[in-house]
Order: structure tokens, then sequence, then C-alpha cells
């Protein structure tokens, strides 16, 4: 497989945050085609355009700051991917630049994250004092599922997964700003708050709404 | 979007089905919308979004200034449950506004079983059910498509049915509403106008009254609604709207990719086969129209796969033309192009492997009867030679399975019939150890049944269905005769397709049953994790109507039949007439070698049938 030489930064918001992993690289390899902008093709009987996206989000979350991979083979230039791009994609996703890869995706290390934790009978006292509990912990230790173990989990160690940590609280409910491990493994934002409160319902927010702000590469600089 | 609905929808499985928002959704400005439509699907959006007939009407609709189609489709279970919970009425994608809101909500009735579906649309839209519960505050409730010809169990629910192809009907009823809505007119008024359009049924405005053995006495029009219904048809699809711009789904359908129709009606007249008649006179697109409409739509969608669909795709005149035209296109592309509802012939066998780039695993024919008696009975032209030769093609070409649909329980069918689906299946596999090129490989010849469900507008319209016993005895009667091992046999159990054989024939005293299956937890029936057949039964039981008398009861031709009222244009003394050359095992041409008259040409006056088009 050829290596992929570029990279689109994009939007997930709004109606588009439903879109899942694989529906929205089939998304994107039609848009592509509708664009009329030519790209790497797989090989084989079943040729069709590839597209990676390296860091799945869940659904439901919204980020500013997806990546996908690709390989341009019409002489688009690369400023100009985004509007003929953007035409052509649904409502949510929206490409802002359009750029020749430098560093590999596997030196990406951490991503920033907006979470917002949202308690409708306004925020209870507890939750600011056991987040700082939480933080301030050597480890936390949870068993996540997992089908290649013979136990049918993995054990994971979150605390050494956060990087950063920071809350306000707001009217309806505290903001937390996190910087997480990204991948090998990643630690998804909902995993954490899971932990957070468990064992303390009175604390467990009723809803969660997450975000991804920006991603980071080993060096600790924002990764292109 | 509605705080509330953000809330469900990280809880249900594939929440994208029900956020709308994908490329080429149609958004308007309600200022300038004065009627709003919701196109209601009752299924799940993955077989709503995969149906043609619906992009078409929301492409037609659209294009009218000032009304808004919208769609909107059956939540799966797990949504239903939050929508309940939260209270949300049923939404359209669009919009995300309640349906309930709208001025019409139309639903597009493509088989029986999804009609516990529109009950439970409306209850979640919070309409009420009944027609004539409904005032000037609710919303017209419709109803179109396949079914909407024999809706009788609806009718209680429905305000006006649509007969017929849509892209005209349609924008007329919509039009005659807004003028109607206009004048301040009534609900009542409007129908009463409504019902002067042809191809509108009004079932409200006929009265009904039945026989002490249960039969159907009359059906007497009032309100000045004509006795019989013509179904409305486009006499000419090649400047008939065709979506090339048309929605691509954020999320994985089931016919996911480029649907070009071919033409509408069959030339076959199979006996068993309702869209046969139902879609006649026959009308094909030219091969010019098609090359372009296909090469546009991929274009605008990104699509890398297309269907051409029609009843029998083989059957399309310029075909071998139209291929060319697409595959100039498509090929260098890498578009793929596949062609179901083949025939097994030599013909269609040479078109499939010109397609087909990569060697085909699998291939699935339909010869619906086990002999050649039976087969010319329900007049399936395809002989044991046809298919045998078929066959070999594919397996000479390294094709390692088979599929076979048969029917069980079509008329006049005997015991030596049913053996004869494991015979045939037998020197299916002879023709594979003669002549596969590898035998190491194995082959599985997989044979499939299903139970024969009587349809209205057929020929066998008048026919009992057998008993669940006696399918069953067929059933095992296969099974035994089965002892190959590289043959494997699947069956249907026959309970859905028993209530589908009592909805099919129906009349409108069956919306107690829907009413009774829905409020005891019935819905999406057509999925077996859904189906439950005791709750149907149990329906019929509290109803005080009897299963049987509508599924397994053959009817005299005499006999006044409930959707009689319906006028599908082949006329009901012609399929009486093909009944007989059933029952005389004596095949009936195809309308090419020659036209029998079955009176469809009358809903194309001055026109010809099957007209060549080159």
């Amino acid at each position: 497989m050829a290596g992929h030489k570029n990279r689109l930064r994009f939007r997930k918001e709004g109606r588009g945050v439903y879109i899942s992993h694989l529906d929205s690289m089939a998304l994107f390899q039609r848009a592509f085609l509708r664009a009329g902008i030519a790209i790497w093709q797989t090989r084989g009987f079943n040729q069709h355009s590839f597209v990676s996206i390296p860091l799945p989000l869940s659904v439901g979350y919204s980020s500013q700051c997806e990546l996908l991979e690709f390989t341009l083979e019409s002489d688009t230039p690369l400023n100009e991917v985004p509007a003929q791009l953007n035409a052509t994609l649904p409502e949510g996703i929206v490409v802002e630049r359009c750029y020749e890869a430098e560093t590999p995706v596997k030196r990406i290390a951490a991503i920033d994250w907006s979470v917002q934790l949202e308690y409708d009978g306004g925020t209870p006292e507890g939750v600011r004092p056991a987040l700082e509990d939480f933080f301030a912990r050597e480890s936390c230790v949870i068993q996540k599922p997992s089908k290649k173990s013979k136990k049918g989990y993995t054990e994971l160690d979150l605390i050494p997964m956060v990087y950063q940590w920071d809350a306000a609280e707001e009217e309806n409910g505290v903001n937390l700003h996190l910087r997480l491990m990204a991948q090998n493994p990643g630690l998804n934002p909902a995993v954490l708050v899971g932990a957070l409160f468990d064992g303390r319902p009175e604390l467990t927010p009723d809803f969660v709404r997450c975000h991804r702000n920006e991603i980071y590469g080993a060096d600790g600089g924002i990764f292109r | 979007m509605n705080p509330k609905l953000e809330r469900i929808l990280p809880r249900v499985q594939k929440p994208a089905r029900y956020t709308g928002g994908e490329y080429r959704e149609i958004q308007k400005d309600k200022a300038e919308v004065d009627t709003r439509f919701a196109f209601c699907f009752p299924d799940t959006y993955e077989i709503g979004m995969s149906n043609l007939g619906m992009r078409i009407l929301y492409g037609v609709i659209n294009e009218m200034d000032g009304v808004w189609c919208e769609r909107c489709f059956a939540p799966w279970g797990d949504m239903e449950e939050e929508l309940r919970r939260a209270e949300l009425p049923l939404f359209a994608l669009e919009s995300g506004d309640p349906i309930r809101d709208f001025d019409l909500v139309a639903f597009s009735l493509g088989y029986e079983m999804a009609y516990t579906n529109v009950l439970n649309m409306l209850d979640l839209a919070g309409i009420p059910l009944y027609a004539a519960q409904r005032d000037e505050d609710w919303p017209i409730v419709c109803a179109g498509g396949t079914c909407a010809y024999h809706a009788e169990p609806l009718a209680d629910f429905i305000d006006l049915f649509f007969l017929g192809e849509g892209e005209e009907l349609d924008p007329e009823v919509i039009e005659c509403y807004r003028a109607c809505k206009k004048q301040g007119k009534s609900k009542t008024e409007f129908l009463e106008e409504a019902v002067k359009i042809p191809g509108v049924y009004v079932p409200a405005f006929y009265q009904v009254a039945y026989n002490e053995d249960g039969t159907l006495r009359s059906m007497t029009p009032t309100h000045g609604a004509p006795a019989r219904v013509t179904k409305r048809i486009i006499k000419d699809l090649d400047s008939a709207y065709y979506p090339t711009h048309t929605i691509v789904p954020s999320t994985e359908i089931v016919h996911d990719r480029v649907m070009l129709e071919l033409f509408r009606g069959c030339i076959r007249g199979c006996r068993f086969c309702q869209a046969g008649y139902c879609y006649r006179p026959v009308r094909a697109k030219t091969s010019e129209t098609l090359v372009r409409q296909g090469i546009e739509a991929c274009i605008d969608s990104g699509y890398q796969e297309m269907t051409l669909t029609s009843l029998s795709s083989s059957d399309y005149r310029p075909l071998t033309c139209l291929l060319d035209g697409l595959l100039d296109y498509c090929e260098p592309r890498n578009i793929n192009i596949s062609l179901p509802s083949l025939r097994a012939d030599g013909f269609s066998m040479g078109i499939m492997q010109r397609l087909q780039k990569a060697r085909k695993s699998s291939m699935t024919f339909a010869p619906e009867a086990g002999t050649q008696r039976l087969r010319d009975a329900i007049n399936k032209n395809v002989t044991e030679d046809d298919l045998l030769q078929s066959c070999r093609t594919v397996f000479q070409g390294g094709c390692s399975a088979v599929k076979l649909y048969f029917m069980l329980g079509l008329p006049t069918e005997t015991d030596e019939d049913v053996e004869g689906i494991a015979a045939l299946a037998d020197k299916v596999f002879q023709s594979w150890r003669t002549y596969t090129p590898n035998r190491s490989k194995g082959v599985r010849i997989t044979i499939s049944t299903s139970f024969f469900v009587p349809k209205p507008f057929t020929p066998f319209q008048w026919e009992k269905q057998i008993s669940m016993e006696e399918y069953r005895r067929r059933v095992n009667l296969l099974r035994s005769c089965i002892h190959n091992r590289s043959i494997v046999y699947n069956w249907h159990d026959g309970d859905a397709s028993y209530v589908e054989a009592a909805l099919a024939r129906g009349d409108r005293r069956m919306s107690r049953v829907l009413e009774e299956v829905w409020r005891s937890g019935g819905r999406l029936d057509s999925w077996s994790e859904y189906f439950d057949f005791q709750r149907w039964m149990d329906a019929f039981q509290k109803a005080g109507l009897d299963p049987d008398f509508y599924a397994c009861r053959e009817r005299p031709r005499c006999e006044l039949l409930p959707w009689s009222v319906s006028d599908v244009g082949v006329r009901q003394d012609y399929l009486w007439q093909e009944r007989e050359q059933a029952y005389r095992g004596v095949i009936t041409p195809d309308c090419r070698v020659k036209c029998m008259g079955c009176g469809a040409t009358r809903l194309i006056p001055g026109e010809k049938c099957d007209a060549d088009r080159g």
C-alpha cells in the first residue's frame, strides 16, 4: 500500500456528529468523487478510493480537529480542496485545511477535550472535590472489555493517561478540560467520566457532551 | 436540534438514521412554505431510503413552490422506547418538526406486514388513529404504493389513497388541498374535491354491506365518489422526473447505490406475481435517457455502484446498447453495474459475464416450482434446460455456490412437484460435477422455499392458501427427499405468510385486527425478531374474525372482492381466464410474442403497450 501523502483537517459538528467512523470514511470517498478530485484507489477486484481516519471519534462526539489521510492524484491545488469538498459534504462536516502530511500519524500523542458534565438540577456540591480526589490518585485501574483477552477484558490504569485536567463550573454543569492519551491505547473521555463518578450516583451527570479541541504530537506541539 | 433528541441519540443503535442532514437533503425556508407534506415510510430508514419510488416522489413534490416534502421513518424498538419516554412526538428528518403539525401525512405501502407500523407511527406522532377521529385540526392522512390497491384493512385509518404512480397524482392532490385550505374548506369538502381527481380513493365515501356468510355484499359510493377508481400511470417515462440529484445517506442503507429503472411493467405474466400485473402496461425508457441519467446520478452521488432495476431486466430490448453506453463511462471509473432479476437463459448469462470483472462465487436462480408441469401452470417460462444450461455456464466459470428459490403451496401443486424440487437440485449438482474445473473445492446448492401467498390482481386472487399444517407437511416431504450433503434446504416457517395472506385479501373489518395487534405491542412485523404469531391470532379472535376466512378460502368467481373498487388496468375476466389456463397447465406467451388483451392498454389510449423505442 502506498504511503498517504495528504491530510485533511475537518470539523464534525451539529447533525454530523452521529455519523459513525466507518460511515465517515465512506462519506469522504464519495465526496471526493462528487467533487471530481481523483485520489489513490486500492487495487484488486473491488477497487475503491482509499481514505483513512486515524483517530476514530465516538458517535455523538463533536470535533474541530479531525484528520483524514489520502493521496491526491489529480492536480487540484491543495488550497482549493477544502472549498471543493465542502460543496459536496453533508451538514456538519466541514473541511478546513488540506496539506501535505509531514509527521506520521504514529507520532500523535495526546488529544485535548472539552467535556461538559450537564446536571439538569444544577451542579451538585461534591463534584469539584470528587474531581480533585480522583486526579490526585496514584492509579485507577479499570477493566476494559476486550475480545483478544481470554478473560474477556484487559486492565487499564487511567491516571497515567491523563496529562492535564482543569474544571470550570458553569450554570448547569461543569466544563472539564482534559488532555488525554491519544492512542495505543487511547483514553475515551466517557470511560474516564464513568470511572470518575463510579459509586457516586448523586454526582453522575445527566448528560456528557464531548468535544475534541486539538491533537498534540509527541513533541508537545500541535499535530498537523 | 431538539435537546431531548440530543440526549436520546447517543443511547440508540445507528443514530444517523434519525438525524437527517444528509447530502442533497432538501431544506426550505418555512416562511416561503404554505404546505407541509410528511412522506412516511412504515419501515426503517435503511429500507425506506432504498426505495426508488420514495426518492422520485420526494423530488417531484419538492419541485413544487411553497410545498415542503420531508421524510419520516419507523423508529427501531430502542428509539421508539426513548421517544415515548421523552414524550417526543414523531418528527420529520429535514426540519425536526412534529409531523402532527403537517398538512398531509402520507404513507408508502409496499408490503402488508408494514401495516402495524402505520398505526404505530400515527400514534408516535400523536395523531388519532381513525380517520373519523380526525377533524380539520389534524393532518390529512394518505397512503400510496403497491398495497394501496387493496389496503382495505387500513381503510378506517386512512383519509385518502393514491392509486398508481404518484408523479402526477400526488402534486394534483396537494394542489387541490392548497386550494381548499385557502378557501377555508372543511376536511369533508376537501375530500369531496379530491375524489374527483382520477386515481384518488377515499374509503370513507363507500358504504360497505356484508352478506350473512361474511362476504361482501356491496360497496356503494357516496359523496360523488366513483364506482371504480382507475390507477394512474406515467405515459412517457423518458420525460418523467428521475432523481439524478438525490439524497446520499450518511449511513449504510440496504441498496446503497444508484438505482436506474429501465421500464415499468412486465411482459411475462407469471401467474403468482402481483407486480407483474399491477404495473402494466409495459413502458420503457430509451437507452439514451438511461445512459444520461445513470451517468448524472453517478457523478452527483459519488456512488461506485449502480443497479439496473426492473421486474425482468433482461427483457429490456436495448439492453446491450444500454450496457455499452454505461460501461463506457463506468469501466474506467471502477463503477460496478449489477443486474438483478435476470432470467436463467443464455442471453442473460452472456450479459452477466460481461459485467463481471471478478468471478462471481455465488449465483441465484428462481425456478419457483420443481416440475415443468407446475412451472407451466404458474406461467413461469423457465425450462429445466434453460436452468441447467445457465448453471453449466456459471460452474464452468468457477462458481461454487448456487441458490435456488421456490414456492410451496402454489395452486395445483402435488407431492410430485415438491419432490421435483429435490430432483432439480440434484441435476444442478450433477451439472457442477460434470463441468466444474475444480471438484476439490466442493459446491453448495441452497434450496429456499417460501409459502405461497395468493395476492389480489393476480390470476390466483380467488385461490385459497394451503393450510399451515399442509405447508409443513410439504416442507417435511421435501426435506426427506434431500440426501446430498452439498444441498442445503432453508424454509420459512409459514406463520408470517399466513398472516400476510389474510391481510392481502382482507376487508375493512380487519382494521380492528390491526388496531388490536398494535395495541398489544405489534409493530415492525416484517422483522422476525418482532413478529409474534400468537399476538395476531389473539387479535383475530378479539375482533371476531377468522383468519382462515381470508387466507384459506377459495372465492367463487361471482364474489365481490374487497379490492374491486380499484382498477389496475388488467381486467378481472382476463385474470379469471388466466386462472383457468393455469388449471389446464397451458402457458400464455409473453406480451411480445402475442398481446393477449389483458386490458392494461386502456390506460394509455392511442399508444402502444411495450412500444419498441430502440
